[in-house]
């Protein structure tokens, strides 16, 4: 009777015990910092001014300050242009860059090897390999660009215009290779008689691309989608190397906005406000492509 | 049963985790706080103690060499081409054999921001700092206010050679080591910025040595070649990072851009506004160099010593590396001024500080290591092992010096320069002062903005920044 009990007792218990480490580190790494930067959001504090040390209650002060200060604008416009540009176009090339090397031919590794070895060094030094092929007048995107007929400025980093898209560039170089494994791994576990099948219809290679391939690689758009669009967000290492956020803030993006406002300026408050604007941010995002996905995954 | 027992331990571990982390935040507080007292303390006491510290220290002097063994940390950053590392090695041996009980352990950590971003999170972690870093200069303030760092009087009153040391420095680099009185840090990886000039295509173009803005122009112009469909510009003045580089020109104008206090900002200001104006002429009126901002920093010294460019402005660092791959007479002069035979140049680099979290023996120790390593002799080795000029003076009489010297005359009149120096960009709220002049200046010189609407607007807001420490 006694061992009865405890079993059961032990057998509701379990699945929480299961969970409890999980949840702890959740609730130590990610939510406990998510309210501490919510409550400190509301908080002037500046580490560097020693009659501000003090945290002092400001209300929606800092997110005010933030949402009025044109420099921040800026960054947030920085931010969508660079989210909305390197998240699609890295995805488009990297389906793209699949499509080219899913062949049985002998040498295959090689191009693999060379899209995706992008992927394998660190970001730092990819921007530094960038920082010189931007170089103006010998650089070697210059000298390329020149050789298909391009006569425009040549000052990457410099130009107001120009900089963020090199930023921008270094990171779709970066990244359109690492996704391409996964849309090659996708491509090779497509069935084979579905393609069969349409080729006897008639449809032309285009057609069974569009038609039967892509739809099929739903799950894994998604998933790359995923990681690309938090990756947006999260990888600045190149622009510390490449441009520093300038000129005069153009490359400028959120976290890297953030790190500066925390570690350059000491404001621990307005960092604060940034991370929860940041928070909110990927929170919505999230959120809306868990709906999609279930909503699809409803679908198939 | 014994998975089950595994897990409860688990989960008691990662509680406790958890809540050294929330405890983590209560005690960085109180550090903070203590910090405050301690600064305001010292800020107080200093002449009250100055006659009776001098038997108290040596009395600590004496314990720290030969009571227990103390070890100490010494973060520094690589900021050059140089084998810091090694040499930091070196010195720290070389310290122990003289203090067997004090041992110094050099931790390499990054570049100057990551050695700065580094103690900063572990002290406001409630972790404890490394007794020494190597940071930059111009952070004095920054550093001072957050209650990282503490004033070195005390350990000067109290030295018997400390006082002949601190007279010794350049006073462009103790300009940057003082705050309220106090001395904060102390001059080590120092550099200035200078001129290189590729002295073979002078001769061959019959130009001297440019002594005026207007000579430069006209220099740089005369040695910029089309080549092809590639323009090899006569000068490369980087610009990505802007202050620095230009700090040269506002001082030859005649105005540097810091004023007496350290909460004065002098951007909208004739001879500033002239000085933007002279590096937009450069390519505007000149066509010696190339349009807009020139994010060139890194690639500057290749370009030159390869022969890209006849002439840049560029760290004293820079130096060893472009004197191993240039093939050509490299000179090495200040930058002219506005009107002809001015000259000036501004300094750089980083300071040694003692943290201020740590116990008072790894003080006591950290600071017998500073003196060990500002040693006439050892600042001497240091500068020619590292190609950084050489804080004190009297280095320059050393016989090692004068070795390296007559070798590389170009050495010799990088310290020259420096009688030319005025002090680095260093204000109360440096990062954000910083940023906005960063981001007008650039706007100028991408031809947003004029010169002197840029240098109008950079002041109202800078002077907006620097309120809260009026």
């Amino acid at each position: 009777m006694g061992t009865k009990t405890s079993t059961r007792r032990q057998a509701r218990f379990l699945p929480y015990i299961l969970l409890a480490p999980t949840l702890i580190f959740v609730a130590a790494f990610t939510a406990w910092p998510t309210l501490l930067a919510a409550y400190q959001s509301f908080f002037r504090q500046r580490l560097n001014i020693i009659k501000f040390k003090e945290p002092t209650y400001v209300g929606l002060g800092n997110y005010t300050d933030l949402l009025t200060d044109e420099r921040f604008l800026r960054v947030l416009k920085n931010t969508a242009i660079y989210v909305a540009v390197t998240v699609p176009v890295s995805i488009f090339l990297a389906l793209f860059f699949a499509l080219l090397v899913n062949r049985k031919l002998r040498a295959i590794g090689l191009p693999r090897l060379a899209f995706f070895y992008p992927a394998m060094i660190p970001l730092v030094s990819a921007a530094t390999v960038w920082l010189f092929f931007f170089t103006p007048d010998y650089g070697l995107f210059n000298t390329a660009l020149r050789w298909v007929g391009y006569d425009g400025p040549q000052n990457w980093t410099g130009n107001p215009s120009m900089a963020l898209l090199s930023v921008m560039i270094v990171v779709i170089w970066k990244n359109a290779g690492f996704y391409m494994i996964f849309y090659l791994a996708g491509l090779q576990g497509l069935p084979v008689d579905v393609f069969e099948a349409a080729a006897i219809d008639g449809a032309s290679g285009w057609q069974s691309m569009w038609k039967i391939a892509f739809p099929l690689l739903r799950r894994t758009t998604l998933f790359i989608t995923t990681i690309a669009f938090i990756g947006a967000f999260r990888d600045i290492d190149h622009i510390f190397v490449l441009t520093n956020g300038g000129p005069s803030q153009a490359s400028s993006v959120l976290l890297f906005y953030l790190w500066h406002v925390r570690f350059e300026n000491s404001d621990v408050g307005q960092a604060a406000a940034i991370t929860m604007i940041l928070v909110a941010v990927l929170l919505v995002f999230t959120l809306t492509n868990f709906i999609i996905s279930e909503r699809t995954s409803k679908d198939v | 049963m014994s998975r089950f027992i595994r897990l409860i331990v688990m989960m008691a571990v990662l509680t406790l985790v958890a809540a050294a982390c929330s405890s983590d935040d209560s005690s960085s507080e109180t550090t903070a706080a203590a910090a405050t007292e301690t600064t305001v303390a010292a800020a107080t006491e200093t002449t009250v103690a100055a006659a009776t510290e001098t038997t108290v220290a040596a009395a600590t002097e004496t314990t720290v060499a030969t009571g227990d063994p103390v070890t100490i940390q010494i973060f520094y950053p690589v900021a050059v081409d140089a084998p810091i590392a090694s040499i930091m090695d070196g010195y720290a041996t070389d310290f122990q054999q003289k203090y067997p009980n004090i041992t110094v352990e050099p931790v390499f950590s990054g570049g100057y921001g990551d050695v700065k971003t580094a103690i900063q999170t572990t002290v406001e972690g409630g972790g404890e700092p490394p007794a020494l870093a190597l940071m930059l200069a111009a952070d004095i303030y920054d550093l001072a206010n957050s209650g990282l760092i503490m004033p070195l009087d005390e350990f000067i009153a109290a030295s018997p050679n400390a006082g002949a040391m601190v007279a010794d420095y350049f006073p462009a680099f103790l300009a940057n080591s003082q705050y309220a009185d106090q001395v904060w840090g102390i001059p080590f990886q120092r550099s200035d910025v200078l001129m290189y000039i590729n002295k073979d295509r002078f001769a061959e173009a019959g130009l001297e040595a440019p002594t005026s803005w207007d000579e430069l122009g006209t220099a740089a112009a005369a040695l910029t070649v089309e080549n092809g469909d590639q323009t090899q510009w006569g000068i490369q003045w980087p610009s990505g990072w802007p202050y620095w580089t230009f700090q040269p020109l506002a001082i030859g104008a005649g105005q540097n851009i810091i004023g007496d206090s350290d909460t004065t900002v002098v951007f909208d200001n004739p001879d500033v506004i002239s000085a933007v104006q002279f590096y937009i002429d450069l390519s505007e009126k000149y066509k010696a160099t190339a349009p807009g901002v020139q994010g060139v920093w890194a690639t500057a010294p290749t370009d030159f010593a390869s022969g890209l460019t006849s002439i840049i402005v560029h760290s004293s660092g820079s130096l060893p590396g472009i004197l191993e791959q240039a093939d050509f007479e490299v000179g090495v002069m200040p930058v002219p001024g506005s009107e002809p035979g001015t000259f000036a140049t501004v300094v750089g680099g980083g300071n040694l500080y003692i943290m201020d979290a740590v116990p008072q023996e790894q003080k006591d120790a950290a600071w017998l290591f500073i003196e060990f390593l500002s040693e006439v002799e050892r600042t001497a080795d240091f500068s020619v092992q590292t190609g950084y000029v050489a804080a004190r003076q009297s280095a320059y009489d050393t016989e090692i010096m004068q070795a390296y010297i007559a070798e590389t005359p170009q050495a010799g009149d990088a310290r020259d320069a420096l009688e030319y120096a005025g002090a680095e960009f260093s204000v109360q709220n440096l990062g954000e002062v910083r940023d906005i002049f960063h981001d007008y200046l650039q706007r100028a010189f991408n031809g947003e903005m004029s010169a002197a609407d840029a240098m109008a607007a950079a002041q109202t807001e800078s002077d907006t920044a620097l309120e809260p420490f009026k």
